[in-house]
């Protein structure tokens, strides 16, 4: 295999990582967002739910919630899969999974916010939905953004756990190469492809958190 | 009190990092006496992988088992040798062997288009590569494939001879897609659960799939055939010369023999024979 074909290759399971990437993002963001409120609920039973999915996402392998997501039906349901099944399996486990975590940060930020501020704001007669979105909400975000992008960072890295479905990223695509090629350059690459990603990812993240600081 | 308590803590801590120093140093020491005092007892590094039953797996004792491993061990035994366990990841196995980590790759390892790549030893068991189906699938033939999708493991013999021109590429083209698992454990549950049409799998793996779930069985068209053998470091012509004739030796006082019983899945390969 020349080099060239070999970056073909790779490059093709690079594409397979972000569009797991980007889809995993898009649904776990704002799924994250519901969880907090689902948590944060009067409702006592809606919170202990929220609590357990918390604790379950966060206490098991994500690895193992994939192997679930996708057998389940089977194993558990008794339900025959299709093969295109896999990428709705390996969207669902890794969504689910990114949320509770997401979920737990946008806590951090939401708790960070001093009582005061929800006391004025009831003072100056604002709803308390128009609190959280017009007062609480631009800070919280703010706040929480580095451990967002640490977050994001690691998922860029995650996404290899789609091996463990027969999905080929990038990652798998380097260990079948290096095994047929007897070689390690796959992996090199691999690692290159990675940090790029993780490169721009930073940039993008960076600019965002510098847009944030209107008011220094 | 806490404080007094966090000393404490931090002073175990760091005894037990010494303590683990100071215990490196010893076994250095020992490693390096029981080398200069005329080499003592060999160390035989053996080099599979843990997730290739029947030839190489946790059997159901929780040790580790199968067929190359306990064959290993006999010739281990057959030198007052000392055996040593390497599992690896099979995707990692020329980086062990190049590293020295382990002194061979034994592990259901097929000699057949890796001829050029490691010094092997005789072949000590044949193999074929098929195709599995659920026995109420629609597929009969190899034909029959098109359009299907296939399941394989990756770095196996079965994935090297579907990617390769000479061997079922053309095949392999016709599939909807080729997935590519990391284990058959894996890939089997995937045919069962519906996700994929068939896999392309070594027979001796396949009827150990097979005879804990019934319900499976194969094309009567094979995709190829193959030997195992034993592979060394390209170069390491001692060591493989030593094993060969351990080998032969256990072929004829009948061990191999005995060993190839306790795998019913793997005796009728066997395709070393005592001399008349």
């Amino acid at each position: 295999m020349t080099f060239s074909t070999m970056l073909r290759t790779m490059s093709s399971g690079m594409l397979r990582t972000l569009l797991l990437f980007i889809l995993t993002l898009a649904g776990s963001i704002p799924l994250g967002m519901i969880v907090v409120f689902l948590k944060k609920s009067k409702i006592r039973p809606i919170s202990w739910l929220t609590k357990i999915y918390i604790a379950i996402m966060r206490g098991t392998p994500l690895m193992l919630q994939l192997l679930v997501w996708y057998f389940g039906p089977y194993y558990v349901l008794g339900m025959k899969i299709t093969s295109g099944y896999k990428f709705i399996a390996l969207l669902i486990g890794f969504i689910m999974n990114y949320a509770a975590y997401f979920a737990e940060i946008y806590r951090s930020g939401i708790e960070s916010m001093p009582v005061g501020q929800y006391e004025a704001a009831e003072i100056l007669g604002y709803s308390r939905i128009r609190t959280f979105f017009k007062i609480i909400l631009p800070q919280v975000v703010k706040r929480i953004l580095p451990a967002v992008t640490n977050e994001v960072i690691t998922l860029v890295k995650d996404t290899s756990l789609a091996s463990a479905l027969a999905y080929q990223e990038v990652f798998s695509l380097a260990k079948q190469i290096s095994a047929s090629q007897t070689s390690f350059l796959p992996f090199v690459v691999a690692g290159v492809f990675y940090f790029v990603a993780n490169y721009v990812v930073a940039i993008v993240m960076g600019r965002i958190e510098k847009s944030m600081q209107y008011y220094k | 009190m806490k404080k007094f308590l966090a000393v404490l803590l931090s002073a175990l801590c760091l005894a037990t990092l010494l303590a683990g120093c100071n215990k490196k140093e010893t076994t250095e020491n020992t490693s390096v006496q029981a080398v200069s005092s005329e080499e003592e007892k060999f160390v035989f590094k053996h080099g599979f992988d843990l997730d290739y039953p029947p030839y190489s797996y946790i059997n159901d004792d929780g040790e580790v088992g199968g067929f190359d491993v306990e064959l290993c061990q006999a010739v281990c035994e057959y030198y007052g040798w000392e055996y040593q366990a390497v599992p690896f990841n099979w995707d990692a196995k020329d980086a062990e062997l190049n590293a020295g980590n382990c002194d061979c790759i034994w592990s259901g390892f097929t000699r057949n288009g890796r001829e050029d790549d490691y010094t092997w030893s005789i072949s000590y068991s044949d193999n074929t590569q098929m195709i599995m189906v659920a026995d109420d699938s629609d597929i009969k033939t190899l034909a029959d494939l098109t359009g299907k999708v296939v399941g394989v493991q990756t770095a196996t013999s079965a994935y090297e001879l579907l990617q390769d021109e000479e061997g079922q590429k053309k095949l392999c083209d016709t599939f909807a897609s080729l997935e590519v698992f990391d284990t058959y454990t894996v890939a089997f549950s995937s045919l069962k659960a519906g996700g994929i049409d068939a896999i392309a799998i070594d027979v001796t793996s396949g009827n150990f799939l097979m005879s804990e779930t019934p319900g499976y069985h194969f094309l009567e068209e094979t995709l190829g055939s193959e030997q195992y053998a034993i592979g060394f470091r390209k170069g390491d012509t001692e060591l493989c010369e030593k094993i060969n004739a351990a080998l032969k030796a256990l072929v004829e006082d009948g061990t191999y023999a005995e060993i190839g019983a306790k795998y019913p899945e793997i005796e009728p390969f066997l395709c070393l024979k005592p001399e008349e």
